[in-house]
C-alpha cells in the first residue's frame, strides 16, 4: 500500500457513509468500512494508506480495523491499477468452456499478463467463481457481466472501451 | 411424488414475463398476497414456523438443514433484538441460481424475508450480496426494495399494524468464505470474514451478539408460495426427505446450460435433457452434482441417480447448492481438480492451520503432478492430506476442499498415474497453467 499525503473524504461520500450507518445499531461504526472503501475505490481506482486512515478517522475507528478489511477482501486493490478492471472467470464451469483460451486471448490483446495492469487495463487474477456458470465463459468488466464470450465478442467489448471518451 | 409439475414454479415464476423483476409482474402473479394476509390476520408465529417445518423445506444454500427447525431455535419468549440475514453471497463454484432470483424475482425474496422476519420476531433484516454483484444484480434488488417500501409493505407499522420490519441491502467485497454463515456475520459487522466457533449458534448469539437466523436466497424466495399454497402442496412434490422444488444450475458440457427449478427426486437424466443434453453428442464422463465442494460422481452412476438429497448421498456425493457441473468424455480430470484445488487454496481464510496449510499442499502436489514432475509418493501424499483436514477446522471450507480431491483421486486414479508415468517431454505440449501461488498466503495474495 502506498503512503502519500492526506486524503479528505468528500461531502458526497461522507453523506453516503452516514446514510449507510443508519442501517445498523447506533453504536456500530465498523459495518460501514466495506462500503466506505467501495466508494473511495470507485473514485480513486485503488486504496492507499491515506484512504484507510481517512476512513478510520471518519468512523472513529483504529486504522488497523480498516486496514484489515482493505487487505482481506479481494475486490479492494491496494496497488495502482489501470482504468478498467477485467476479471475473467477461470473456475470449473468456465474452464470447461474454454476460459483459459479467453484469458490468453485477452493477455495477448491487451499485452499484459493476468494479474498485471497497464495504464488503461487491469487484468485481475480472479480465483473465485463469479456466479454466471450457465453463461460460461464469462468475464466482468468494471463489474458488468459479459457472458458466452467469444474472441469476436471480446474484440467488440475492448473496442467499446477504446472508443470511450 | 406428483408426476406432473410446472418448471420454475416458485423462485423463477416471473421468468415467463417480459419484465420479470418488476413489482407489477410479481403482484399480478399473486405476489405479496400472503404477506398482506399475515398482516391482516396476525397469526401466531409458531403457526408459520410449524408450516415451514411441515413443508419439509431444507436450506438451499448447501447444508440442507430443515428451515423451519432452524427458525424454531429462536427463543420467542426473549425480549432480545433478533435479526434475519439473507445470504446472497452466492459463490460456490458452479452455482448461479441466486443471481437469477435477485435479478429476475427479487420481490419473492423480499416477501420471503418479510414472512421469515415476522416468524422469528425480527424487526431488522439484512440481505448481504456478494461484492461482485455490485452492478446490475445489486441494482435490481435495490430497486425492488425501493418499490416494496413505496408500496408500504415494510417499514414502521406496516399497513397500520404494530409490525415494524426494516430490510436493508448490504454489499460484500469479494471473499468466498463469507458465504459461511458466521463469517457473514463477521463481515456484516465490518470485519475480516473469519468463521466463528459454534456453539453458540447464531440463533442464540449471532449478529451484534443478538439471536440471528441466516437463510439462503432460494430458501427465502420459496417461502411465500409455501405459506400461500400450504405446506401440503409443497411436500406433495419431491420425496419424503427431499420435499418440494429446487433450483439446479446446470453448467459445463451441455447444449443448453441454465437454471431449472424442478421437483426434487427428478431423475438426473431428465435434468440433463432439460439442459439440452451433452454438447457435440459426446458421452458423459462425470458430474459434480452440488457445487465444487462435493465429491465428483462418475457419469454412469449419475445416470441412474435422482436429484434429491438421499439419492445423491447414496451415489457418494451431496446435493449441496444444486450446482450440477457436467463433464464429457474428453475432460482431463487432473486439470479439473487442479483448478478446484487452486480455488480453495486462494479462498481459505487462513484461520485454521489444517485448512490453510492443507489446501496449499493439495494444490502444490496436484500442480507438480500436472506438470509431469509427480511421483507415486506424491500421489500417496495427496491421498493422505484430505484426511488430515476433514473435521479438524472451525468451518466447512476445509471439508469442502478435501472432499473433491479425495473423490477425484478415488475415481480417476489412473489419470493421475498416467501423468506420473509419462516422461516429462511428452507433457511439453500440455496446456501450461499459471504458476503455483507463492508461499505467502491469502492475506497478501494481491
Amino acid at each position: 500500500m502506498q503512503e502519500n499525503t492526506s486524503y479528505n473524504i468528500s461531502s458526497e461520500i461522507s453523506s453516503k457513509i452516514n446514510k449507510w450507518l443508519a442501517k445498523f445499531p447506533i453504536d456500530q461504526k465498523k459495518p460501514a468500512i466495506i462500503y466506505a472503501l467501495h466508494l473511495i475505490q470507485h473514485e480513486t481506482k485503488y486504496i492507499k494508506s491515506e484512504h484507510v486512515n481517512a476512513v478510520a478517522d471518519f468512523l472513529g475507528l483504529k486504522k488497523i480495523d480498516v486496514y484489515e478489511v482493505a487487505s482481506f477482501y479481494s475486490m479492494f486493490e491496494t496497488e495502482q491499477v489501470g482504468k478498467h478492471t477485467i476479471s475473467v472467470c477461470t473456475n470449473v464451469s468456465c474452464m470447461l468452456n474454454g476460459s483459459d483460451e479467453i484469458l490468453k486471448y485477452l493477455e495477448d490483446k491487451l499485452k499484459i499478463k493476468v494479474g498485471d495492469s497497464s495504464e488503461k487495463y487491469f487484468l485481475k487474477d480472479e480465483r473465485e467463481c463469479l456466479a454466471a456458470c450457465c453463461g460460461a465463459p464469462m468475464m466482468q468488466v468494471n463489474h458488468k457481466y459479459y457472458e458466452n464470450l467469444t474472441k469476436e465478442k471480446i474484440d467488440s467489448i475492448i473496442d467499446g472501451l477504446e472508443n470511450e471518451r | 411424488m406428483k408426476d406432473k409439475f410446472n418448471i420454475n414454479e416458485l423462485c423463477y415464476s416471473t421468468l415467463s414475463s417480459d419484465s420479470p423483476n418488476s413489482y407489477e409482474t410479481y403482484v399480478s402473479q399473486g405476489g405479496y398476497v400472503t404477506w398482506k394476509k399475515i398482516l391482516k390476520e396476525l397469526p401466531d408465529k409458531k403457526e408459520i414456523i410449524n408450516s415451514v417445518i411441515e413443508s419439509g423445506l431444507r436450506g438451499r444454500g448447501g447444508a440442507g438443514f430443515s428451515t423451519g427447525r432452524k427458525w424454531s431455535f429462536i427463543n420467542q419468549d426473549s425480549d432480545a433484538i433478533k435479526y434475519l440475514v439473507c445470504n446472497a453471497d452466492e459463490s460456490e463454484p458452479g452455482t448461479c441460481k441466486d443471481r437469477d432470483i435477485l435479478r429476475y424475482n427479487p420481490h419473492a425474496l423480499i416477501e420471503g424475508m418479510l414472512i421469515a422476519s415476522y416468524a422469528i420476531g425480527a424487526e431488522t433484516a439484512y440481505c448481504y450480496l456478494r461484492g461482485e454483484f455490485i452492478d446490475d444484480v445489486y441494482t435490481s434488488f435495490k430497486n425492488a426494495l425501493k418499490d416494496a417500501y413505496q408500496n408500504k409493505l415494510l417499514g414502521k407499522n406496516i399497513l397500520n399494524t404494530d409490525i415494524c420490519i426494516e430490510l436493508h441491502d448490504l454489499i460484500g467485497a469479494g471473499a468466498y468464505i463469507v458465504g459461511e454463515e458466521t463469517a457473514m456475520l463477521e463481515s456484516i459487522e465490518g470485519k475480516k470474514g473469519f468463521p466463528r466457533y459454534k456453539p453458540p449458534f447464531p440463533a442464540v448469539k449471532g449478529l451484534f451478539g443478538s439471536p440471528t437466523i441466516i437463510n439462503n436466497v432460494e430458501t427465502l424466495a420459496s417461502i411465500p408460495k409455501i405459506i400461500g399454497k400450504g405446506p401440503d402442496w409443497f411436500s406433495s412434490f419431491g420425496t419424503k426427505d427431499s420435499a418440494g422444488f429446487k433450483c439446479f444450475s446446470v453448467s459445463g458440457h451441455v447444449n443448453n446450460p441454465g437454471n431449472f427449478e424442478i421437483p426434487l427426486g427428478t431423475p438426473f437424466k431428465t435434468l440433463l435433457e432439460l439442459a439440452g443434453g451433452m454438447k457435440d453428442g459426446k458421452k458423459l464422463k462425470a458430474v459434480i452434482p452440488g457445487g465444487s465442494s462435493v465429491p465428483v460422481v462418475p457419469g454412469e452412476i449419475m445416470l441412474e441417480t435422482n436429484m434429491d438429497y438421499e439419492s445423491i448421498a447414496k451415489s457418494g456425493s451431496l446435493l449441496g447448492s444444486g450446482a450440477v457441473i457436467i463433464m464429457d468424455e474428453d475432460t482431463n480430470m487432473v486439470e479439473v481438480i487442479h483448478r478446484i484445488a487452486r480455488f480453495y487454496y486462494s479462498e481459505s481464510c487462513g484461520q485454521c492451520t489444517p485448512c490453510r496449510e492443507g489446501t496449499g499442499w493439495m494444490f502444490k502436489v496436484i500442480d507438480k503432478i500436472l506438470k509431469g514432475k509427480g511421483t507415486l509418493e506424491d500421489l500417496k501424499t495427496l491421498e493422505s492430506i484430505p484426511k488430515m483436514i476433514s473435521g479438524s477446522t472451525i468451518c466447512a471450507l476445509g471439508d469442502a476442499a478435501a472432499m473433491p480431491v479425495e473423490s477425484f483421486v478415488t475415481h480417476y486414479k489412473n489419470e493421475f498415474l498416467e501423468y506420473i508415468k509419462l516422461p516429462t517431454e511428452k507433457l511439453a505440449n500440455n496446456k501450461s497453467f499459471s504458476e503455483p501461488l507463492n508461499n505467502e498466503f491469502i492475506l497478501s495474495r494481491k
